[in-house]
């Protein structure tokens, strides 16, 4: 019995040393360089968007950038969503969030803002060949906004009296899509925004209503970090003062009229709206997200493995409380959904360890977990299948129950497992494309963003899918051609 | 003489289920028991416990003196001397019939690969298998199979050996090669322990036969003893019915 306990032992210090060793690093770097962390939206043009290169600029990207050259300090800028940039920065995964963010009364209780930088306001949008117009009409319907937005405020608290109900998405893109596809009525959204976007070619047109909840944008930070505040406000201050302000929002929105966005909103769109057209700007974009992917997964599918084996090989080890351990470790993370998993990961632990963990590293701890858990779960499975006859056969030689395990059990095992892997090892690939909510530039990430720029949501889905069905058949193969040699 | 196994008052309980009650028995060295009794009489638990394979809930089971259940008691180095042969043959189906016979001997450390291979190869003439060498498990049948089984333990050199129904499982044509090489071993002086349906070999070949039933020994003597004159009413009734068979 008590050679299991090494195993045990094995599997904790493994375990221990995967969280530590990740949770470490970051704390490093950031040592090391006087850098503030900024995140994002990814899609709200035009604060910040991908052009036509596929670089990310902005209204925000370049104020920030601007204000950071004029006060000397570095700026590393995260695209993610606006509600999970609201969120790092609650956990202190961030520095700061700039995002085309209203400064309400709520917020400012959680953190501190900087001085206004722009006054934008809720405007509605609908569908150009719709009926609907107007705030009256909307009686019955459903109207769609962003979470976590001034205009998912505004929208709530009109919505009695106006008799509509309200429907959320992460990205702005979904929210214009659901009232072109005629799921919703209208959508509530900045006027900025609203208005770059229509001139994008979004076949959308404003409401007519009032600009609604006229409010300012600031940069939120920590309350526990006034040092930043007053370098944000001291060069905000500048970049006005010096011109650089002005030139910055004429770039993207000319003199404020629709018409002068539309020739703006031109020169940063691609050129062709064809499929061939859209692959072939955007072709190098999609190999970047795509090389992100694998790497998500190849790194993902060894560390799943490893756990799963071991936290599988513990299930089948003679001790209760081993099997306890595997059996509670299978039992909550196959039972937790992943994109749980990956927020409680990637926005929830911070705050009770008060340590930053990089994005990559939180989607690798949870495909570790999760995938871990599935393959712990059919790691035991395989061997349970094996003829209980074989491993008494083998203890009866003389055999410790170790030796037993790996020259006699686990080969049989592994020939049991290995369809399973192999189905393993595609879910994984496709499980990856949820961890885009960490902000991470994967394929299902890249795609968000291309079409928050052009809103070629059909197109451009088609390729991300048919590139996940390539790279999905590719693995097929090469696990037949695996699967061929092992049971040969 | 020397006592290889002995049994004190050995009891086996499964929950509230008593399938072995108080079982008294010795089995000195080169001697041939073999034991008999109706399905469910606890002979294979017994045979079971003897190598440890089922825990013993109460009593003695002396191996070479040493008390195996007893906790920490290391088991291994007791089964590397007891060889053990199953109704199913247990051969491992990822490895060859040499593997399978050299396996224990060289993970143990007991031989180097080439002295295990040589002695595996004779263990394997011994029971008529020397072309069988490097077949696979799967393409011998069940009599060559079971003589691979009794090979497997033999090339670990054991003081003794147990058969739990050797030839249960077995096609009738095959019973006589696997019983030819068990008759062998016993005339070269190997103690042997013999749970089996085959009173013809028990009657020929066994030292003592022990009748089960109930989890208990009803009754242990000579064959001549056993089968020509038993006293016990239980045993009696047995013998008409296999007899009879």
């Amino acid at each position: 019995m008590r050679r299991h306990w090494g195993i045990i032992g094995l599997v904790v210090a493994l375990g221990l040393g995967i969280f530590s060793g990740q949770v470490a690093s970051p704390e490093r770097v950031q040592a090391a360089e006087k850098t503030y962390t900024i995140a994002m939206d990814t899609t709200f043009p035009p604060f910040e968007f991908a052009d036509k290169n596929n670089k990310r600029v902005g209204i925000d990207i370049d104020l920030i950038r601007a204000i950071a050259k004029a006060e000397g300090f570095k700026v590393s800028l995260k695209a993610t969503s606006f509600n999970g940039a609201v969120q790092e920065l609650q956990a202190n995964q961030v520095d700061g969030v700039m995002a085309g963010m209203s400064i309400t009364p709520e917020r400012k209780k959680v953190f501190a803002f900087s001085d206004p930088y722009y006054q934008s306001g809720v405007v509605m949008a609908v569908a150009k060949s719709g009926k609907v117009a107007r705030l009256s009409q909307l009686r019955g319907k459903r109207v769609a906004v962003k979470t976590g937005t001034a205009s998912a405020d505004y929208a709530n608290r009109i919505k009695h009296k106006y008799g509509f109900k309200t429907v959320t998405f992460d990205d702005s893109n979904n929210v214009y899509q659901d009232v072109l596809s005629g799921n919703s009525a209208a959508c509530f959204e900045d006027k900025p925004v609203m208005q770059y976007a229509i001139a994008t070619g979004l076949g959308l047109k404003l409401g007519k209503m009032k600009m609604a909840m006229a409010n300012d944008y600031g940069i939120a930070v920590a309350k526990s970090n006034p040092v930043l505040v007053a370098k944000i406000n001291a060069g905000l201050k500048k970049i006005r003062k010096s011109g650089e302000y002005t030139k910055i929002v004429e770039k993207y929105l000319g003199n404020g009229s629709q018409a002068d966005t539309d020739k703006k909103a031109k020169e940063t769109n691609d050129t062709s709206s064809s499929f061939f057209g859209l692959l072939q700007s955007n072709s190098q974009t999609l190999l970047a997200g795509l090389g992100e992917t694998l790497q998500l997964t190849v790194v993902g599918i060894i560390c799943a493995t490893v756990v799963g084996i071991l936290v599988g090989l513990l299930g089948v080890v003679p001790s209760k409380i081993a099997q306890g351990v595997a059996t509670t470790f299978i039992y909550v993370f196959r039972g937790l959904p992943l994109m749980v998993l990956a927020l409680f990961i990637y926005t929830g632990v911070p705050m009770v360890i008060g340590a930053k963990i990089p994005a990559f590293v939180a989607g690798i701890v949870t495909l570790t977990l999760n995938e871990g858990a599935y393959t712990a779960a059919f790691v035991k499975g395989g061997i349970g299948a094996v003829d209980g006859g074989q491993m008494e056969a083998a203890r009866s030689l003389g055999l410790p129950w170790g030796k037993a395990m790996r020259r006699v059990i686990m080969p049989q095992g592994i020939r049991i497992m290995v369809p399973s892997f192999i189905n393993q090892f595609i879910i994984t690939l496709k499980d990856t494309s949820i961890l885009s909510i960490l902000g991470l530039m994967e394929l299902t990430q890249t795609g968000k963003i291309i079409i928050a720029r052009n809103m070629e949501g059909f197109k451009i889905w088609t390729m991300v899918a048919l590139i996940y069905l390539i790279i999905i058949t590719l693995l097929t193969w090469l696990s037949n051609w695996v699967q061929r040699r092992v049971r040969a | 003489m020397t006592t290889r196994i002995e049994m004190k008052n050995v009891v086996k309980k499964y929950g509230a289920n008593t399938v072995v009650s108080g079982v008294n028995l010795k089995v000195e060295d080169g001697e041939v028991v073999a034991m008999i009794g109706p399905s469910g009489a606890g002979k294979s638990t017994v045979l079971r416990m003897m190598n440890g394979l089922e825990t013993t809930t109460a009593g003695e089971i002396l191996i070479d003196g040493i008390d195996i259940a007893k906790p920490h008691v290391d088991i291994d180095k007791v089964r590397a001397k007891i060889g053990m042969v199953f109704q199913h043959f247990n051969l491992f189906p990822n490895m060859s019939v040499l593997g399978n016979v050299t396996l224990a001997p060289t993970e143990l450390g007991l031989m180097t690969k080439e002295e295990a291979d040589k002695e595996g190869r004779r263990m394997l003439d011994s029971v008529g298998l020397a072309d069988k060498v490097d077949a696979m498990p799967s393409t011998l049948s069940g009599g060559q199979k079971q003589r691979v089984a009794i090979a497997r333990a033999l090339t670990m050199h054991p003081d003794m050996m147990l058969f739990d129904e050797p030839t249960s499982a077995l096609d009738p044509e095959m019973v006589g090669d696997v019983l030819g090489v068990m008759r062998k071993l016993a005339k070269e002086g190997m103690t042997m322990v013999v749970v089996t349906h085959e009173m013809g070999f028990a009657k020929e070949v066994a030292d003592r036969v022990v009748f089960f039933e109930g989890g208990e020994i009803q009754e242990s003597g000579t064959p001549a003893q056993v089968f020509e004159h038993p006293k016990n009413e239980r045993l009696q009734s047995f013998l008409q019915k296999v007899l009879e068979a």
